[in-house]
């Protein structure tokens, strides 16, 4: 559409284009930069804490959803649920011998009956784990009060 | 007869580029999920065939009941006056570890805000729980088989 002005002179009516090539290369990069594989897609109401440490990236997961299934991943492939906490002792115990040093995460659904949680942190202790991460959301000052 | 060659333009076309670079972002933005990535620490003992057993009277012993009930050295007792009777026991012995036992018919989420208070106790009371341990009902049941409780 042209706009015409004063003395007949006409003014292009556009959105200056050039520019969103370089801004959409930008976004690219952000989201090559942050993107996350998610090893586990479990549903989960996590528990809220004021206290959180940086989880490391590969560590281990141990997901118990509200109804007590238990799935596990090694961090580099999708969760798979296990039957029992002999299957959870073993497959920490594969994990322990391949490194040592390896973390765990526990995702764990906050309404589920800490006796579920506690078969598994069980299993852990069994397999020698050494470090274990509770995965948790940020809880607010304002929740917090 | 000299024949003109056409000249043909060397470029590489570009008017392509962002609409292959919106459907990047776009996937990128569909696939990502902003997950959480934090949460709460804990070590284990490196071998605990060579830990010092904690004895319960040695320790401050705080139990969590269902819905939330704590039981603090076998007194009921509100979460809010948790850590400050932990100040007053620290006191008088800064190494005294706390024992986090949490019945099994509580929740997850009750343990987990019980957890989070003991290790805020450096900002809350000024003063650092030196060790807090999370027994399992197995190693509870260890513990009482020792003493002939079953």
């Amino acid at each position: 559409m042209a706009i015409i002005r004063g003395r007949g002179r006409k003014i292009g009516a556009g959105i200056f284009t050039a520019s969103m090539a370089d801004i959409v290369f930008l976004l690219i990069v952000f989201f090559v930069i942050t993107y996350n594989v998610e090893v586990d897609h479990t549903q989960v109401l996590l528990p809220k804490t004021m206290v959180r440490s940086k989880i490391p990236e590969h560590a281990a997961f141990i997901s118990i959803d509200k109804t007590g299934v238990v799935r596990v991943s090694t961090g580099k492939e999708m969760s798979l649920p296990v039957g029992s906490n002999e299957e959870v002792q073993s497959f920490a115990a594969n994990v322990v011998a391949e490194n040592p040093y390896k973390e765990f995460v526990i995702k764990a659904d906050k309404g589920v009956k800490y006796e579920a949680f506690d078969q598994v942190l069980d299993a852990l202790k069994q397999a020698k784990a050494k470090v274990i991460y509770l995965l948790s959301e940020q809880k607010t000052v304002d929740e917090a009060n | 007869m000299k024949i003109k060659k056409k000249d043909v333009e060397s470029e590489i076309f570009t008017g392509s580029m962002a609409d292959i670079s919106f459907l990047l972002i776009i996937y990128f933005m569909v696939t990502s999920v902003f997950s959480a990535t934090r949460g709460l620490d804990f070590q284990l003992p490196e071998d605990s065939s060579q830990t010092p057993e904690i004895k319960q009277e040695d320790s401050i012993d705080v139990h969590v009941m269902p819905n939330g009930v704590l039981q603090v050295d076998g007194k009921a007792m509100p979460i809010d006056q948790l850590l400050p009777y932990i100040k007053g026991v620290l006191k008088q012995n800064p190494d005294k570890p706390v024992i986090l036992r949490t019945d099994p018919d509580a929740t997850y989420g009750d343990m987990i805000a019980v957890f989070d208070l003991l290790r805020q106790a450096p900002t809350k009371i000024g003063m650092e729980i030196k060790t807090i341990s999370i027994p399992t009902q197995r190693e509870i049941q260890n513990v009482w088989a020792l003493f002939g409780v079953h």
